[in-house]
């Protein structure tokens, strides 16, 4: 060794990395080690890539599926002086309930309706013993239906004993009728009878039918049409609404 | 990523190393600490493998030039080392060590790196150019011209 090295080794030789800066450093590395490992690390980042995947598509099936499960695309308006509206899905299942009058509004805080087939709502609205209270020798049922399969729905519905003792009326509008009924704060139901009413009667308003149950509109069309010489329901149609098919047995 | 057992090693073979490279760049005691942890940091991800143990080393000895080299361009204001900035060091040399220091520490730069691989670490010329990345030519030139300097800073015994 030259001398030259010799003193410059010599000269080096007590300048070390101090325990200090190993431990201080080696805390630091641990800390990133941890850091890159719990970002960078393959296995659980691979796992954890699959585990969102998995997340997103039962999200996607999730939202999606309740995006279609809880479209409605066909509306029962029942009427009697409770009036309640059924929005059914593509399954036929009820995904909503709306009383459009206090009678209404308290069946339903009573009986709950929704997530069961449309026929099961009905059968378990006539089975209430609460809403049975309404059903009476003055008062009349009275069933309308907004669907593109509204013929096939009603025939599901007077297919129901029941429904049929009670001579309920069914009928099917469209959702302009749907839509005006809404604006007027009434099922469409209600509103069908009510522009039937008016075929008849020119000064009836919707304010009147409010405060009418549907056996009173019933009787006041039946002694309008009487009046006016006719004696048949099925004849009628209104500018929005369509009678589809009335009187199974009860005028 | 490194293992924390890989880790340990290279701390135990190369801290002092990394040390006196930082030691010979950096003004104080903050920028050695940080330019060494960055260093390992850089040990730390690197993805590739060593051939050998010489290999290793080398990659440090660079890998920590480099990283001094940029920390200074970084602090482009605190070119040099004033003698206060090594006051620290000094308590642990005797004078002579100190005269030698100061003498190589006051070279340019890339004279200190040579110096200080081709005495202390015993690397040869083309060692050295493979680790700063030069011509061997170009590392000849600058152990000749810090030479030079060195022994007309401390006389005749560096000839």
């Amino acid at each position: 060794m030259s001398r030259v090295q010799n003193r410059i080794q010599k000269s080096m030789e007590n300048i070390r990395a101090t325990e200090e800066m190993k431990q201080n450093t080696l805390r630091y590395l641990e800390m990133q080690q941890t850091k890159q490992s719990s970002i960078f690390q393959r296995k659980p980042y691979t796992a954890l890539r699959y585990v969102m995947a998995v997340i997103c598509v039962f999200l996607l099936a999730g939202t999606g599926g309740y995006a279609v499960y809880s479209r409605p695309v066909s509306y029962i308006s029942i009427d009697v002086n409770p009036s309640i509206e059924l929005a059914v899905n593509r399954f036929d299942r009820v995904v909503s309930a709306i009383g459009y009058n206090e009678d209404g509004q308290d069946i339903l805080e009573h009986v709950s309706l929704k997530n069961i087939s449309y026929q099961q709502a009905i059968e378990r609205l006539l089975q209430d013993a609460y809403y049975s209270r309404y059903l009476n020798q003055d008062s009349q049922l009275v069933v309308t239906v907004v669907s593109e399969h509204s013929d096939a729905m009603l025939e599901q519905i007077n297919a129901n004993d029941s429904f049929q003792a009670l001579g309920a009326l069914t009928y099917s509008s469209d959702t302009a009728c749907m839509d005006e009924a809404h604006q007027h704060e009434m099922s469409f139901g209600k509103y069908r009878a009510f522009l039937e009413l008016s075929q008849y009667d020119a000064n009836i308003t919707v304010e009147d039918c409010h405060n009418m149950t549907m056996g009173e509109i019933q009787n006041r069309i039946r002694s309008c049409q009487g009046h006016n010489g006719s004696d048949t329901t099925e004849s009628h149609s209104s500018q929005h609404a369509e009678e589809h098919s009335s009187s199974h047995g009860h005028h | 990523m490194k293992s924390t057992e890989d880790v340990n090693r290279v701390m135990d073979a190369y801290a002092d190393m990394v040390r006196r490279i930082c030691f010979v760049h950096l003004k104080d005691r903050h920028d050695t600490e940080d330019v060494f942890q960055n260093v390992y940091m850089k040990y730390l991800l690197y993805e590739g493998s060593f051939e050998s143990s010489e290999h290793e080393k080398a990659w440090f000895a660079r890998v920590t030039i480099n990283a001094c080299t940029d920390w200074m361009r970084a602090l482009s204001r605190r070119k040099w080392v004033s003698l206060d900035a090594l006051s620290e060091e000094r308590a642990v040399l005797d004078d002579s060590s100190n005269e030698v220091l100061e003498a190589v520490m006051k070279l340019p730069e890339k004279y200190r790196d040579v110096i200080y691989l081709f005495y202390y670490e015993e690397y040869t010329a083309v060692e050295i150019a493979k680790i700063l990345g030069k011509k061997e030519n170009t590392v000849y030139t600058w152990l000749s011209r810090a030479k030079d300097i060195l022994r007309e800073k401390l006389g005749g015994e560096w000839s």
